[in-house]
């Protein structure tokens, strides 16, 4: 755990937004039954319960409404089963994405996730909140690559979906149901996921052409495994797999070659006022033109910004990503600040449909109320 | 039968001829491909999204069951109207409204058909991933209510990974926009939740779907081994060598000798079992990728490797895999086909668990399937008038899938539960995580009247909890 880090600190303190007459209590049980029995109780008595994980993502969303209870995953931190053979893997929430890498590593293997704002994210964290980075190009979303899911609900219930095989149509994808639900409807305690062979070749080149030179790098017959590109007209590529494919792609770009270790260092940004921009590819960059101090993942049709102070500003940049299809969602704000825009943005025309589905899972809205969109 | 106000009315919206009511006609829409079927009391055939929503607001208002349907090829029992009602007959709605080459998706009706939509975007240079064996016949709209997968799933991920977004109307009669082809959506992921629900939850009327470009080289490769042992030993050494080929299948000597006397595709007859692999991509990555897995599989004990030399050869082999099941009508005329899929280390096991299943109810199976996926299709091969026989079919197919679960395994990989497996869903879901599904259905379909009597246990359709063979308990609490 790194504890002493800005973010840190500030997602403490994001903890007391919202009119409190004290401080939340922390729970932080140490298996998932215990987590459960907790939350029932602080559901039996109508406490609104904050789920924690690493951190990481405790800007994301409005400003809570109430927060009696938080409710760390932290102890919850097994590999429960790593089946190499299967490649495939099952852990508990509250494990960091950097210690189940370590894990997978010993075997040759990996997550394809490299989220901003790291290290400590913990996966119970990552899914609830649906935070991605570059490698989500070539590799999709843990949407894509999740294969089980295990979750706490208010009523004390453990409900499982899912398994531990990499295709699976038994019953309704629940999995899909809490992916960035942002614990909306329950508190995931444990996943399975498919995991992946490490690339057998990985090699990361760099250029300053801007947008011009991603749209060569989209266009490579193979396409890059990450491609990245910031406001400044710098651009990295990625690119993974077979030795011969990526010597001649590669060799056609003819761009400088850099050090991996660029991608560690790039999952770092981070920014105290940020918001991600998510919009049909081709339509990306006219949204972020004008703008400064954002990193694109134009293959995705995936932006981060880290926005000025300006609400109006943030409202003009939203305002046309939804036009276009798209959304802008703060993934941090000084909660003043967070009010006066709104984290979300409009609300989906299906919402009633989502309000449904949160009463049928938390009929009380003790989870996050306020913070997710239902 | 529908009270007489109630076909009028329906009639009113499609049209006289296009709601089927008499009893010899509805006769053909009583099964899907699977074994148990039941007449439907009506078939609408409906045109358009909004006849669809003004036949759910009629059944609604008289509570008929609904259960919406594409081409019929599913293999569960999803689309068998088990409680009577209409069949909402969706194959009218084929037109492919949109191709877009620039953000490589489509946009289509849930009656394409699946090839078809391949077909129309190679003229971009684009196809569609998710590709079914009966591809040549099933229909998008079927392919996401059942989110379905087919050989080359293993590389490109299944129906649902290719769905960006649907149009769909629920029991009650309201047209909805779920998902989209934007990443990132606010809110919850209600097409990620409809995508595989079996026509439970909501009839599908549009589709937009991810387009991929078409890889500018292909090689596939046929090797064949002393047994099914060998073979899936050969598999899991590929994948624990990093490689992830686009598809890696495997047929027994039963398939192979059926297929061969059929397709004559060059499938060796000798062989315990074949395996097929394919690997796409540019011609740098294929020929390496290729030399790497022919060493492998050497090394497993394949011999008589054999690499397609043109496109037709390709296609051929490809047919034979695809059309594999066809063939089997050479051993036996009908089949029944079960899905279950285990953890790929536990293939062999599961394999012989199969043979000896097959063995002790004196049934021939042939087994046809996505190997690197782990995802068993073992075909129990009877004949349908013999009726005695059945019952024996089926015990087989539930003990096989009592051993698929005992191995850590699961139902269904991409056939769905629907009717035929629903019986088993405790088997692997608690009564908690049941609870949980039946939620979501009760916020869709507070009424139950989207497709009754599937996917959840219905106490009336007891299991018959066979003891397992492989001697291993259920590993139900698995987490």
């Amino acid at each position: 755990m790194v504890v002493n880090n800005p973010h840190e600190l500030r997602g403490k303190a994001v903890s007391s937004r919202g009119p409190l007459n004290k401080a939340p209590s922390i729970e932080k049980p140490a298996s998932a039954e215990q987590l459960a029995k907790t939350l029932h109780d602080a559901a039996t008595q109508k406490l609104a319960v904050i789920p924690v994980g690493g951190g990481r993502a405790r800007g994301m969303g409005d400003p809570a409404s109430r927060a009696d209870v938080e409710l760390h995953t932290t102890r919850l931190d097994r590999v429960i089963e790593h089946s190499q053979a299967d490649m495939v893997v099952s852990v508990e929430a509250g494990i960091t994405l950097e210690a189940l890498q370590a894990e997978l590593a010993k075997a040759g293997q990996f997550l394809p996730l490299d989220p901003f704002n790291s290290p400590g994210h913990t996966i119970g964290g990552l899914l609830a909140s649906g935070w991605t980075g570059p490698l989500r190009m070539r590799f999709g979303s843990p949407r894509d690559f999740l294969i089980g899911i295990r979750v706490a609900l208010p009523d004390g219930r453990l409900a499982t979906g899912g398994g531990r095989v990499v295709k699976n149509v038994s019953g309704y994808d629940m999995m899909k149901l809490h992916y960035g639900a942002l614990g909306a409807l329950g508190v995931i305690v444990a996943a399975s996921f498919k995991v992946f062979p490490r690339p057998m070749h990985d090699v990361t080149v760099t250029s300053d052409g801007g947008w011009e030179d991603t749209s060569r790098a989209l266009a490579t017959p193979v396409a890059p495994s990450a491609l990245e590109l910031f406001s400044d007209g710098r651009v990295l590529a990625r690119y993974t797999g077979s030795p011969d494919a990526i010597k001649r792609v590669v060799g056609e770009l003819g761009w400088k070659t850099a050090d991996g270790a660029v991608w560690e260092e790039h999952s770092r940004h981070a920014h105290p006022t940020w918001a991600r921009i998510g919009a049909p590819r081709e339509k990306l960059r006219v949204l972020l033109d004008g703008l400064s101090d954002w990193w694109a993942s134009p293959g995705a049709g995936v932006a981060h910004w880290a926005a000025p102070a300006d609400a109006s500003a943030v409202r003009a940049v939203r305002q046309k990503a939804e036009a276009s299809g798209g959304s802008l969602v703060m993934l941090d704000a000084p909660d003043d600040f967070m009010r006066d825009v709104g984290a979300w943005g409009t609300p989906p025309e299906t919402i009633a449909i989502m309000r449904n589905l949160k009463r049928a899972f938390d009929p009380d809205a003790v989870l996050n109320p306020g913070r997710f969109v239902v | 039968m529908l009270p007489e106000a109630v076909v009028a009315e329906l009639r009113r919206i499609v049209g006289r001829e296009s709601v089927i009511d008499s009893a010899n006609d509805l006769r053909i829409f009583e099964r899907d491909g699977s074994i148990e079927g039941a007449v439907p009391d009506a078939v609408v055939l409906a045109s358009t999204t909004e006849q669809v929503a003004r036949v759910m607001k009629v059944a609604a208002k008289y509570r008929i069951p609904v259960v919406p349907r594409g081409a019929g090829t599913g293999l569960s029992g999803g689309a068998v109207t088990i409680r009577g009602g209409i069949a909402l007959q969706v194959t009218r709605m084929r037109r492919i409204l949109e191709i877009d080459p620039v953000a490589q998706t489509a946009l289509v009706e849930p009656g394409v058909v699946n090839q078809e939509l391949s077909l129309v975007a190679a003229q971009h240079g684009l196809f569609y991933a998710p590709d079914p064996s009966s591809q040549k016949a099933c229909t998008i709209g079927g392919n996401a209510a059942e989110n379905s997968g087919g050989p080359h799933c293993l590389y490109y991920g299944v129906t649902t990974n290719h769905v960006l977004g649907m149009e769909v109307v629920l029991a009650d009669g309201s047209v909805h926009w779920v998902g989209g082809d934007v990443p990132d959506r606010v809110g919850l992921d209600l097409c990620g939740v409809l995508v595989g629900s079996e026509g439970t939850l909501c009839a599908i009327t549009k589709i937009k779907v991810r387009l991929l470009s078409i890889p500018p080289s292909v090689a596939t490769l046929l090797a064949a081994f002393p047994n099914i042992e060998t073979a899936s030993q050969a598999v899991s050494a590929v994948i624990g060598h990093g490689i992830v080929p686009a598809a890696l299948e495997m047929m027994d000597s039963v398939t192979v000798g059926a297929v061969e006397a059929h397709y004559h595709a060059g499938y060796p007859t000798d062989a315990g079992a074949v395996l097929l692999v394919e690997v796409d991509g540019i011609a740098e990555s294929t020929r390496e990728l290729m030399a790497a897995i022919g060493k492998i599989l050497a090394e497993n004990h394949g011999y008589g490797l054999r690499e397609a030399q043109t496109p037709a050869e390709r296609d051929l082999l490809w047919q034979g895999r695809k059309g594999a099941i066809g063939a089997l009508g050479r051993i036996k005329p009908n089949y029944y086909l079960h899905d279950g899929v285990v953890p790929r280390s536990r293939l062999p096991q599961v394999l012989s668990a199969v043979g000896e299943i097959g063995e002790h109810y004196k049934l021939p199976v042939a087994n046809v399937f996505h190997a690197g996926d782990g995802n068993l299709h073992p075909n129990i091969l009877f004949d349908m008038r013999d009726h005695e026989v059945l019952h024996q079919v089926e015990s087989a197919g539930e003990e096989m899938l009592r051993a698929v679960v005992e191995l850590g395994g699961a139902l269904s990989g991409e056939h769905g539960i629907g009717l035929e497996k629903s019986a088993f869903m405790p088997w692997i879901y608690s009564e908690d995580d049941l609870d949980a599904m039946h939620r979501v259905k009760d916020v869709f379909d507070p009424a139950g009247m989207l497709n009754p009597g599937k996917i959840f246990p219905d106490p009336s359709r007891k299991a018959v909890h066979l003891a397992g063979r492989t001697g291993l308990a259920v590993e139900a609490k698995w987490w």
